[in-house]
């Protein structure tokens, strides 16, 4: 788990966000009533919550989403012992009818936000050499690649996609025989060796996107 | 010299003892300060009517206390809430309410009948929260008396007493009647570093003894304050045997719960509004001349030199509203996730603070079967996961009740969460046999409040740590650009209780009154 973010971080965080709050180029979206809870917790125009746990999601496309969005109604994601923050994701998609996670997943595409801030250490010239094997499947702008099934992770926060990254690391993400697309995932992890590889690419994704 | 003490003798004498705490304690007990919980009295400015505009966002106590006393002076005020209901935490559950856990949306099934209500948020009032008393009285919300702490309610220790059962009063009888047999032992054998005189060890003899009802030699053999086994009525009581020392040793309720009542916001007596906590929240409504906008969220906050600007969703529409001050009582865990303007600093502290969390069951008991173990309000408590059920002081001797079958605090609160409705309170029903014959056969209904999970709430107040309170929290306290305070139990030394909002309120209230009359004497308009 990342730690705690300290005073200096926190401002730096938010006087990013404030610095580009006003560029946006979609107009924000008013959620119908049965998604407004999606935003309790991941935040205004789903621009994610440190606090919380919940990661930005605008920026992801629809059929990631809605991939997703089965994939924890299955209980492919967010039911491993060890995956605490995904078990508080899980039932919120487990409650929601096919319908609505085709309009959650479009909601989540019309969304808008700026940019998440660094908030962790990493070396992103270190985690560029790293980022070549992912690219092949994620594109060389983390823009994601539909015909792969792999999703954007530009916009993505850095401590989502750190935690993420552990747990396909440990299995805690990925070990569904169903879940191919998350084996893949696992399968490649092959190439992060250690905590600082992670890091560090994770600091090189950060920088893509802007 | 005088032989008696004087007061700035003793305090000194207790302050050596006690610490700064004692003195301020014993303080208060000489009637040497005024409580400072006392309810300040807010003399608040008049204003012209279509004077300055306050939205205050967020209609919880803290929110509804600030629209209150503002518009009573003249103020124009629009309440935002989130939410499809009035009241926030303060939430008393009755028969076809919905309880919108977001994921697991549950509807209460309790009868229809006055008496079947679960306060699922604020239950207990302690008469030193004078602010809360201060509004019930002047409301006209009616209060009675809420047994917590009761000695023939029971704990309950899974690993010791067999499991069974053990009534309150036995174990505390017991506790006392063991430590003061050491106390008196060790007394006789003067095993004090200093030295007793004749008079002193007599003395304290006598209390140890006293204090644990021993026998003549010093022994403790049990006591009737622990309960009779039979008798006492047509023939001589039978006080009940003493439990083994080391059972009682072991076991962890002196640690979890025997003392709880020692704490001031949960010494007997307690209070509880009559017909439900929420009557609270009514009555602020029925006070309050402007409608609160429910399911209106709140988008954006943008602080300007003059006033603020809340943007907020209604109605499948974004709408902009102006005003010339903002109360936001907006639990902190969402802050950084509305865009805002405030300052950096500010943000920085709102997005330190953590958030606490409790969790909840109610359920309906067809038949008051702990009246028939003579119990009459009141709480056991046991080491299983549900922590505590807590009987009904209200509807006495009547068919059904609605009884508290689970209360868990902040990390325990995730093991419940994570279960779906339907396994929570099977999971209560089992934990409830342990302790009362055929228990689950009783139960009719039930619902769960998990808060971490509550739509547009998720926690219960703030846990601040010293160091984030010493950084953070007088610069909450202050309006950000003279514009913009934050309010709610979050802003108090009483988080997670309603005092605790009241105060925030009046704080916040009293200051903008202040700035509000500096202002007219600075524009000469008296
Ligand atoms: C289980 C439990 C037991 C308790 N026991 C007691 C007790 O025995 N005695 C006691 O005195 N107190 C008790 N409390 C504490 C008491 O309930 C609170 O201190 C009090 O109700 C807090 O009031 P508030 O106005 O500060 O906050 P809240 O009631 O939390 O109000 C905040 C409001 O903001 C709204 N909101 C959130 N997001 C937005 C948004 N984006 N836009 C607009 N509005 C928004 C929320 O919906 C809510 O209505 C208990 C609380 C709980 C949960
Ligand atoms: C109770 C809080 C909560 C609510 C409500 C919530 N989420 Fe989440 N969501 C999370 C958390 C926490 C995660 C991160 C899970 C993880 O770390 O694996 C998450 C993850 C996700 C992801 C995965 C993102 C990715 O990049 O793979 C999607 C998609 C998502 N949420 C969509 C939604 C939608 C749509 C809604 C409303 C229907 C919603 N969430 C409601 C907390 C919540
Ligand atoms: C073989 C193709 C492939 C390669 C190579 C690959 N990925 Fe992935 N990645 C995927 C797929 C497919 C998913 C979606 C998994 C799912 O469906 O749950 C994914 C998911 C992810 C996620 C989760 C995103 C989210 O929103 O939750 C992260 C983070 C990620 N990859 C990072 C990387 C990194 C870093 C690398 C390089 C070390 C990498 N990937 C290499 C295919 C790949």
């Amino acid at each position: 788990m990342p730690g705690k973010l300290t005073r200096l971080q926190w401002m730096l965080v938010l006087v990013g966000v404030l610095g580009t709050a006003s560029a946006l180029a979609k107009d924000p979206v008013v959620p119908s009533d049965e998604l407004v809870f999606c935003t309790v917790c991941h935040g205004v125009q789903l621009m994610g919550n440190p606090i919380i746990r919940a990661p930005r999601l605008s920026g992801l496309s629809s059929w990631y989403v809605e991939k997703q969005l089965h994939a924890f109604q299955d209980g492919w994601r967010g039911v491993h012992e060890a995956d605490l923050v995904g078990m508080e994701m899980q039932p919120m998609a487990a409650a929601l009818t096919d319908e609505q996670i085709k309009l959650a997943a479009q909601f989540v595409a019309a969304t808008d936000s700026p940019m998440p801030e660094r908030t962790l250490a990493g070396d992103p010239s270190a985690g560029q050499a790293l980022y070549a094997t992912c690219s092949a499947c994620h594109g060389n702008q983390a823009q994601g690649n539909e015909a792969l099934g792999s999703p954007a992770l530009a916009g993505l926060n850095d401590w989502y996609l750190r935690e993420q990254l552990e747990k396909f690391m440990s299995g805690a993400r990925g070990s569904h025989p169903a879940d191919t697309t998350g084996q893949q995932m696992r399968a490649a992890m092959q190439v992060l060796g250690d905590e600082t590889a992670i890091d560090d690419v994770v600091a090189y994704i950060a920088t893509l996107g802007h | 010299m005088n032989k008696n003490l004087t007061r700035r003798q003793l305090l000194s004498m207790v302050g050596a003892a006690g610490g700064a705490t004692a003195v301020y304690n014993t303080s208060l007990a000489l009637g040497l300060m005024s409580d400072a919980g006392a309810p300040a009295r807010l003399d608040l400015q008049h204003v012209p009517k279509g004077g300055a505009r306050i939205i205050v966002l967020g209609a919880g106590i803290a929110g509804l206390t600030v629209a209150y006393e503002l518009e009573r002076v003249g103020y124009d005020v629009q309440i935002i809430e989130a939410s499809k209901r009035v009241g926030g935490r303060n939430l008393t559950v009755r028969h076809g309410d919905v309880i919108d856990e977001m994921g697991h949306q549950q509807v209460c099934r309790f009868d229809d009948h006055p008496e079947m209500y679960f306060n699922a948020g604020p239950a207990r009032i302690p008469g030193h929260h004078r602010r809360v008393m201060h509004y019930c009285k002047s409301l006209n919300v009616p209060l009675q008396v809420k047994a917590n702490f009761s000695r023939p309610a029971y704990t309950h220790d899974t690993e010791n007493f067999a499991g069974k059962p053990v009534r309150v009063q036995q174990y505390v009888a017991d506790a006392r009647g063991f430590l003061s047999e050491l106390l008196y032992k060790a007394i006789d054998q003067n095993r004090f570093d200093e030295p007793l005189s004749a008079d002193d060890r007599e003395r304290l003899m006598h209390f140890a003894s006293t204090f644990g009802d021993l026998q003549p030699d010093g022994s403790y053999k049990g006591s009737l304050r622990g309960g009779y086994d039979e008798g006492g009525f047509l023939s001589p009581a039978v006080q009940r045997a003493p439990l083994e020392f080391r059972a009682l040793l072991n076991s962890s309720w002196w640690e979890r719960g025997m003392l709880s009542a020692e704490n001031p916001d949960w010494a007997a007596p307690l209070m509880e509004v009559v017909g439900g906590m929420d009557n609270i929240v009514k009555a602020f409504v029925r006070e309050l001349k402007t409608r609160v906008i429910l399911n209106a969220q709140v988008q954006d906050i943008r602080l300007k030199s003059d006033g603020v600007d809340v943007v907020y969703n209604h109605n499948g529409k974004r709408r902009k509203l102006s005003a010339d001050y903002c109360f936001n009582s907006i639990p902190s865990h969402f802050m950084p996730a509305i865009p805002n303007n405030l300052p950096p600093d500010y943000q920085a502290g709102l997005a330190a603070m953590v958030p606490g969390n409790f969790f909840k069951i109610g359920l309906q008991m067809k038949k008051r079967f702990w009246e028939d173990e003579g119990i009459y309000g009141g709480a056991t408590s046991t080491n299983q996961k549900i922590n505590t059920i807590w009987y009904p002081s209200h509807g006495i001797h009547g068919e059904k009740g609605v009884l508290l079958g689970a209360y868990a605090f902040f990390g325990q609160c995730k093991f419940f969460e994570r279960m779906n409705p339907a396994e929570r309170l099977q999971f209560a029903a089992d934990c409830g046999d342990k302790i009362h014959k055929n228990y689950s056969s009783y139960i009719e209904a039930g619902v769960s409040v998990p808060w971490g999970r509550m739509n547009h709430m998720m926690g219960c107040g703030t846990t601040w740590s010293e160091e984030v309170r010493n950084e953070y929290f007088a610069l909450l306290q202050q309006p950000a650009g003279g514009r913009h305070y934050m309010i709610g139990d979050q802003i108090s030394y009483h988080s997670s209780w309603q005092e605790g909002a009241f105060a925030s309120a009046e704080y916040a209230l009293l200051d903008f009154n202040r700035r509000v009359r500096a202002d007219a004497t600075r524009q000469g308009v008296r």
